[in-house]
């Protein structure tokens, strides 16, 4: 970096901060260090300003937001978000507004030197079948101007059509000392002090993803130096303890008491059921947690088929209820009380 | 003679010709007679009577009628329809006397919220406007008076409550009837047909006439055999009892098909329920379980537009989670009305501003609010109630909102707000200062060379930087 920018930028640092997971975004596809294969094949696309429909799939925080961004950057230059339309599947209401959003940008014009305009669609996967078809239509109706990149978690959730119609780029688990690497620079970058084995403690507890270890990692700047123990404390102050609590009043046979808390984290901390049942997880096997082992296993298997049918549509706070009804029974069974 | 009066059905045969005979409903007596006393000298034209079916609202119109002697114009609400039917009532209403020469006339509308679905809705457009322009009193009845489509009409009615008849109610009744009518009656077989009219006194009356007529005697033992359950809807409350007191699964499913409630509000309500009656806690999962899985199918419909799977989650949500226990039985139960919305309405507020800052934050960082509120906010939230001097350095550069510092803040809101106030006034001091260099700048050299063009490239992007600031200051 130029030393004059440099100076610019430190000099607004002093009073105003953003999130690093976004200031620390590669802005164009040279500045990706994993990936190597998927982003090879996005540069060519820059290169021939062309492309097809494309799908990114894979697991939370492994780049795919950020190699979509980045590839629109490389394609269109400084001024790229005037030719991108980024949607939310999750955010949007239902198919319509996103008919009526991307009809509405179809008709904006197109930059000189690259003939369509991108459409970023993210979460795709968690738009219905019907939603898909309509989708699909969408794709071929303004074809001649623009290029979707849909983006998923699970691209077996999108409708086969669509697959069909797409270039499909599977993003892997970033390694472990590409993570960390990352977050080293970061903290280089931010002046910040750390002992290293908080990374490996980040890594761990993000679980591959780069996002949430970049946000772990901020927070915990912001409490003080980055060491083991502080990651921890900023993990378990930032994960309710209402899960632990809820957990313990089923077990201990009391169902309306946990029944409550669940209320609360849903409610309060607009957890969604998906979230619920995964801290719980988390949860079952923390060492703070006293159970019998085996009583873990029975309980990770229930809360495995609750997520399942979470993730199926069912209603959260019903499949949550289920959930602490069989801990208030599995505990009554363990404890014989 | 004899044989012709047998003939009439018992409901119309012993219908209460005094106002003092209709049992109990004083307070709607009361109001009822003093409003068509006073009429027209009152707020509203027309009086709209509710409450369960056979409580006695048309009973008691009719007790009016001929106790003071007026005409009675009745008219059954669906009736609306046809175009004739309604010339007829509307004649009536604009006419001042009466072709008796009685003392007035009162239109009676019966069950306004029998009326069904949009071809109907020209009806509800045609009593408001009767009311609007009738010279006699016009009283309907409907047992939900709450349905949306009724709104205009409650607009411009008066509303009277008549309450579900007791079990003693409707005994007083019967055993009159049986004393009229010279029949040999057990107590409890009057009782047992109390009971199964939950405060019905037309179907209780029917069914002593069903029982009794001809046999000369009522016995609990033939009416056990002879009267099947009734077709009725049910409130929340007498609905959830019925489905968790069935040992079998038809009692169950009929239960919910007699319901006021719909299969989202069914499941709503047992969700709530459950535990507040089953307690063994073998029972307890086992009926959740029922439930979680009734609610899984309804996800599929939703997922799939499959209506057909609505069938599974009814058996599941009915007869899955009754019979989840070893011996469903009647009992007394706190049963709740669903708490989960009352705390939806009160955590309004908080919950729109936590989707403004989901909003704003999912901007920024290019997910979704979804996202957000499980990975990102809590690290920020933290942020904001141990580290004030950081989070308005962050409050500043995501460009938040008062209300936004206070939600994350909490009770470090104040603190945030100083260094947020502090900081502003020195980036606003640079950016002014960076404004005048950059004018300077300009106006020294006109024809700037390759590195200075370099450097002045980088000093407007501090500018802009300073101008973007700028303008956030103001707000």
């Amino acid at each position: 970096m130029e030393e004059s920018t440099l100076v610019g930028l430190v000099m607004s640092e002093a009073f105003a901060e953003i999130l690093w997971a976004e200031k620390y975004r590669p802005k164009s596809l040279k500045e990706i260090v994993n990936q190597e294969e998927v982003v090879r094949r996005l540069m060519k696309f820059v290169e021939e300003k062309n492309m097809p429909h494309l799908l990114f799939a894979g697991p939370p925080g492994t780049g795919k937001t950020t190699a979509a961004l980045a590839l629109a950057h490389d394609l269109y230059g400084e001024d790229w978000r005037r030719y991108v339309l980024e949607l939310n599947a999750s955010d949007e209401r239902g198919i319509d507004v996103i008919r009526t959003k991307v009809k509405e940008f179809a008709r904006s014009r197109v930059p000189g030197h690259v003939p369509f305009k991108i459409v970023l669609l993210d979460e795709a996967d968690n738009m219905t079948a019907d939603a898909q078809q309509a989708l699909r239509r969408l794709m071929e109706m303004y074809v001649e101007t623009t290029r979707f990149i849909l983006i998923a978690n699970y691209p077996s959730k999108i409708i086969e059509p669509i697959q069909s119609r797409c270039a499909v780029f599977r993003f892997t688990p970033l390694r472990k000392e590409d993570v960390i690497a990352r977050l080293k620079w970061i903290a280089d970058c931010e002046k910040v002090n750390y002992d290293e084995e908080a990374f490996d403690v980040i890594y761990e507890l993000s679980e591959g993803d780069m996002r949430k270890a970049i946000n772990i990692l901020q927070a915990a700047a912001a409490l003080g130096k980055v060491t083991v123990s502080t990651v921890y404390k900023v993990v378990g102050l930032a994960h309710p303890k209402e899960i632990r609590e809820m957990i313990q009043l089923a077990l201990n046979g009391k169902f309306l008491e946990a029944r409550d808390k669940l209320r609360k984290l849903m409610i309060e901390y607009g957890l969604s059921g998906i979230d619920v049942i995964k801290q719980i997880h988390r949860e079952v096997f923390s060492p703070e947690l006293k159970l019998p082992e085996d009583l873990r296993v029975l309980i990770a298997d229930y809360a495995g088929e609750i997520q399942f049918r979470l993730v199926e549509g069912a209603d959260d706070e019903i499949q949550l209820n289920a959930f602490l009804a069989r801990l208030a029974l599995l505990g009554k069974r363990f404890t014989g009380a | 003679m004899h044989k012709l009066a047998r003939r009439i059905p018992w409901v119309i045969k012993y219908r209460p010709k005094r106002i003092a005979e209709v049992i109990n409903q004083e307070e709607a007596k009361r109001t009822l007679v003093s409003w068509i006393k006073s009429w027209p000298n009152v707020s509203k034209k027309a009086a709209l009577l509710w409450g369960p079916p056979g409580s006695g609202k048309t009973s008691l119109v009719e007790a009016i009628a001929n106790e003071f002697g007026y005409e009675l114009v009745e008219m059954n609400a669906s009736d609306f329809r046809r175009a004739a039917d309604i010339e007829r009532i509307a004649m009536v209403a604009a006419g001042r006397s009466s072709l008796f020469g009685r003392k007035g006339k009162i239109i009676l509308l019966d069950e306004v919220d029998g009326m069904q679905g949009r071809a109907d809705l020209g009806g509800i457009e045609a009593i408001v406007k009767l009311v609007e322009m009738t010279k006699h009193p016009i009283v309907m009845t409907a047992n939900d008076p709450w349905d949306p489509k009724l709104r205009p009409l409650r607009d411009v009615a008066i509303l009277i409550e008549f309450k579900r008849l007791s079990e003693l109610d409707v005994v007083k009744v019967l055993r009159r009837i049986c004393t009229e009518e010279n029949i040999v009656c057990e107590e409890d077989a009057l009782r047992f047909i109390a009971q199964r009219s939950e405060g019905d006194l037309r179907s209780a009356i029917n069914d002593l006439e069903a029982l009794a007529e001809g046999a000369g005697k009522a016995t609990l033992s033939v009416a056990k055999v002879l009267l099947r359950p009734r077709d009725r809807e049910h409130n929340p409350f007498e609905t959830l009892r019925a489905i968790f007191s069935s040992k079998y699964a038809w009692q169950a499913k009929l239960a919910a098909s007699q319901s006021q409630l719909d299969y989202e509000q069914l499941i709503e309500w047992l969700n709530e329920n459950i535990p507040n009656y089953i307690t063994d806690p073998e029972e307890l999962w086992k009926a959740y379980e029922a439930l979680s899985r009734a609610s899984v199918y309804q996800g599929r419909i939703i997922k799939s537009g499959s209506w057909d799977l609505l069938a599974y989650v009814m058996d599941l949500a009915t007869a899955g989670v009754a019979l989840a226990q070893k011996q469903p039985k009647y009992k007394w139960a706190r049963l709740k009305f669903p708490e989960k919305i009352k705390r939806l309405a009160e955590t309004k507020e908080m919950r729109e501003l936590r989707e403004e800052v989901a909003e704003l934050i999912a901007r920024h960082i290019h997910t979704s609010r979804r996202v957000v509120k499980s990975d990102v906010l809590p690290y920020v939230k933290l942020i904001f109630e141990y580290n004030p001097q950081y989070a308005a350095k962050l409050a500043i550069g995501l460009n938040m909102t008062d209300r936004m510092i206070k939600y994350l803040a909490r009770n470090r809101y104040n603190e945030v707000m100083s260094y947020v106030k502090k900081f502003s006034e020195a980036i606003r001091r640079e950016a002014e200062a960076k404004v005048r260099e950059a004018q300077q700048v300009v106006e020294a050299k006109p024809t700037p060379t390759a590195e200075e063009k370099k450097r002045r490239e980088s000093r407007r992007k501090t500018k802009e930087t300073g101008a973007s600031l700028l303008s956030y200051m103001k707000k």
